[in-house]
């Protein structure tokens, strides 16, 4: 990492910007000439490249082409068929007055296959963590163990996540499919935690390359307790960083073209965890006019 | 032979003097301003002071806040030309959660003091542009990081350093104005604010978890039981946990309103976490009322006079004045009370519902179940409640009222014990 890249703050440790830590536990000198290339996707330390050309990681199977068929001119056919309902397989009255949508909902194991759940064993950490239905199948319970000793592989210096992304949508031969919540302005959540703090990440259609892990971040506090809580989350507010970096040029979140949300816990505290997810909606919030929560009009800091 | 043998030496000399001079041996010797404890493990050690070395040494006595500036003093005033600064920040850095300073803004710009001052700054714009004294700025960049993991707010003496050290361009400087815009905007966002210094009573710490868990103001807060330790008969000590609930008066009344032959459940223990600490509660609660026992209550408008509490307007609802999201409600079935103990057992849920007797007196008719779990920690939900192979309070219904039978009838023995 550049020192221009590390001289950024690091979103998961804003998270817990009042909240306690536990001690870091090594603080070594970085390494400055070592530069990540952007375009490389995260490989561990120590890892050899795959040496393999693009062509060679496709899987030419008949099988898997003849399903592919099947499976592409079904959604290509629904998407004719809908164009002519309306946008989004709605008539259009309904879409243009449409004032809150419920966006994931966990109603059957099906819904759950929508979401990647992850933590920091990919990078060589001890986290664990699983997603489930819940007891009467209509929630979505995220649980696990956080622990935040990094791998011992003399770099990774932090360690200790978890998190829950919703795929990628794909429409017909494996175009990207996106949400466009341009009518809407809050993102509206009912969830039980159990009083960590989570951060929710969504993330946007970029047009250049560079941009691509570019992530847009909010924070989730949870109650906890055995009610359900509603949050409310304006998309005003949302943050740029990219990896895990806070940017210091700020923008708002374009709303047109949204790929994914994701839960990510880190709060650097060693324990069981869970969140449960009732729904995860959009809605229009008429008393909330801000636009951007931060400054645009220079450089955060000005320098 | 004999005056190249005297050249050899006096080059020899000279060369040991040069490399005193480059090295700055002479300055490593002992002076009057290091105190006493270092002066004779340097004399013990002729090899150049690691700086682990330092720490460890002084850890061995006593690790706090004056031991750790101490070593800082001794390292600062050791050398003038601080020759390994860099080494000994990392080292510091390191060392201080160990000596208890990791979020203490004084030490952290004494460290940064110990940086040389405008030896680092660019003196023009070519240095300005590449990274100059890229070591150094890195370890500034990472003493500021580390303030930042700990949460340390840097002050207007931090920026003077930086300013001094690195410039106002330097990427410290940048780190620096970043904490500044970030740290405040989020200072405040948590809803549910924890204090930094919990409680360290337990009892203190269970009211402040329940007020949190419980979202109601009107709740009221009942100790049952404060801990204590006790001589029986036979001369034994008995501790008592501490049982502390709470419940508000709509739960009172949803107690009250509660069919006595369904039978309440004790669940728990489910987890809450307060920052580091994880504590556990237990709550009271029933199966979600079905359908066809559900009551419509009648609407009092005497209730409220200020306002009406209900409006029955007719008016002509649009399509886009819908606001409520599509999606079926959760019915979990009603939450009655909660509690917090630190030992879970059934005899101790047992005296928390005695004590709830005496402001819900149905709970002595309602059958109580306890479903205390200690493997899988979450809620649980019975609407289709399969009873599992290895959890043996879920056993057959005749038989769980028999033993909630026997319970009962316990309760006035263990009140008994109570006011002995």
């Amino acid at each position: 990492m550049s020192l221009a890249q590390i001289s950024r703050l690091s979103v998961t440790q804003l998270v817990l910007r009042s909240q306690s830590h536990h001690l870091l536990s090594s603080v070594y000198p970085l390494i400055i000439s070592k530069r990540t290339v952007i375009q490389e996707p995260y490989r561990r330390p120590g890892q050899p490249k795959e040496n393999k050309f693009p062509w060679e990681k496709i899987n030419f199977d008949l099988s898997k082409g003849l399903k592919g068929i099947k499976k592409n001119f079904a959604l290509l056919k629904k998407e004719f068929v809908e164009r002519w309902v309306g946008p989004e397989g709605k008539p259009i009255i309904e879409h243009m007055l449409e004032q809150n949508r419920v966006v994931w909902e966990f109603r059957g194991a099906e819904s759950l296959e929508e979401w990647t759940v992850s933590s920091d064993r990919e990078i060589g950490g001890q986290s664990e963590a699983y997603v489930k239905l819940g007891r009467n199948n209509n929630t979505c319970l995220l649980y696990g163990t956080l622990r935040s000793t990094p791998p011992r592989d003399g770099e990774t210096r932090y360690s200790g996540y978890c998190t829950m992304r919703s795929k990628q949508q794909l429409a017909s031969f494996d175009r990207k499919k996106h949400f466009d919540w341009t009518s809407f302005n809050t993102l509206h959540l009912r969830v039980r935690g159990d009083g960590r703090p989570w951060m929710i990440n969504i993330s946007c259609e970029t047009f250049f390359a560079h941009q691509k892990d570019d992530i847009y971040n909010y924070f989730l506090y949870t109650r906890g307790g055995p009610y359900w809580q509603d949050v409310k989350l304006p998309f005003s507010k949302f943050f740029l960083t990219h990896r895990g970096r806070i940017q210091d040029d700020q923008h708002c979140l374009w709303l047109d073209k949204v790929n994914t949300i994701g839960f990510t816990l880190g709060d650097k505290v060693d324990g069981p965890f869970q969140l449960e997810i009732d729904f995860i909606g959009v809605c229009k919030d008429y008393a909330h006019t801000e636009e951007f929560a931060y400054e645009v009009y220079k450089r955060n800091p000005e320098v | 032979i004999g005056t190249l043998a005297i050249k050899h030496i006096t080059l020899l000399l000279s060369v040991k003097e040069l490399r005193h001079f480059h090295h700055s041996r002479a300055v490593l010797k002992i002076r009057p301003t290091a105190p006493v404890e270092f002066i004779e493990d340097k004399e013990k050690n002729k090899k150049p002071i690691v700086q682990d070395d330092l720490f460890e040494r002084v850890a061995k006595k006593n690790k706090t806040k004056a031991t750790f500036n101490r070593v800082v003093d001794v390292f600062t005033k050791q050398d003038v030309r601080r020759r390994g600064h860099v080494e000994f920040i990392y080292a510091a850095l390191k060392k201080m959660p160990e000596f208890g300073v990791e979020r203490d803004v004084t030490v952290y710009n004494k460290l940064l003091d110990v940086f040389p001052k405008e030896v680092f700054i660019p003196r023009n714009f070519i240095q300005t542009m590449f990274n100059h004294y890229p070591r150094q700025q890195e370890c500034g960049v990472q003493l500021l990081e580390q303030m930042e993991n700990y949460g340390v707010m840097p002050n207007v003496e931090t920026k003077v350093l930086l300013l001094q050290i690195f410039g106002p361009k330097g990427h410290p400087m940048r780190k620096y104005q970043r904490l500044m815009y970030w740290f405040p905007k989020f200072k405040h966002v948590n809803p549910y604010p924890v204090p930094l210094q919990l409680p360290e009573d337990p009892v203190d710490l269970a009211k402040f978890s329940l007020n949190r868990i419980a979202d109601d103001l009107d709740a009221k807060i009942t100790v049952y039981q404060m801990p204590c330790t006790d001589l029986n008969e036979s001369g034994q000590e008995i501790t008592f946990p501490h049982i502390v609930g709470i419940q508000s008066p709509s739960q009172i009344d949803l107690l009250a309103k509660h069919n006595p032959k369904r039978p309440v459940f004790v669940e728990g223990p489910f987890p809450l976490w307060l920052k580091k600490i994880c504590v556990y509660y237990y709550i009271l609660r029933a199966d979600p009322i079905p359908p066809e026992e559900k009551v419509e209550e009648p609407y009092d408008p005497e209730r409220c006079f200020d306002y009406p509490l209900q409006l029955d307007l007719d008016l002509d609802r649009d399509l886009g004045d819908e606001e409520n999201f599509d999606v079926e409600d959760l019915d979990e079935g009603p939450v009655f009370a909660m509690c917090m103990t630190n030992h879970g057992d059934q005899a101790t849920l047992n005296q928390w519902i005695s004590g709830l007797q005496e402001t819900n007196p149905i709970l002595g008719h309602i059958p109580t179940l306890f479903r205390l779990d200690s493997g899988t920690r979450e809620l649980q939900v019975s609407v289709d409640f399969k009873p599992g192979p290895n959890q043996e309070h879920q056993e057959s219904k005749p038989e769980t009222e028999e033993r909630t039978a026997e319970e009962v009838e316990e309760q006035p023995q263990i009140r008994h014990s109570m006011k002995q």
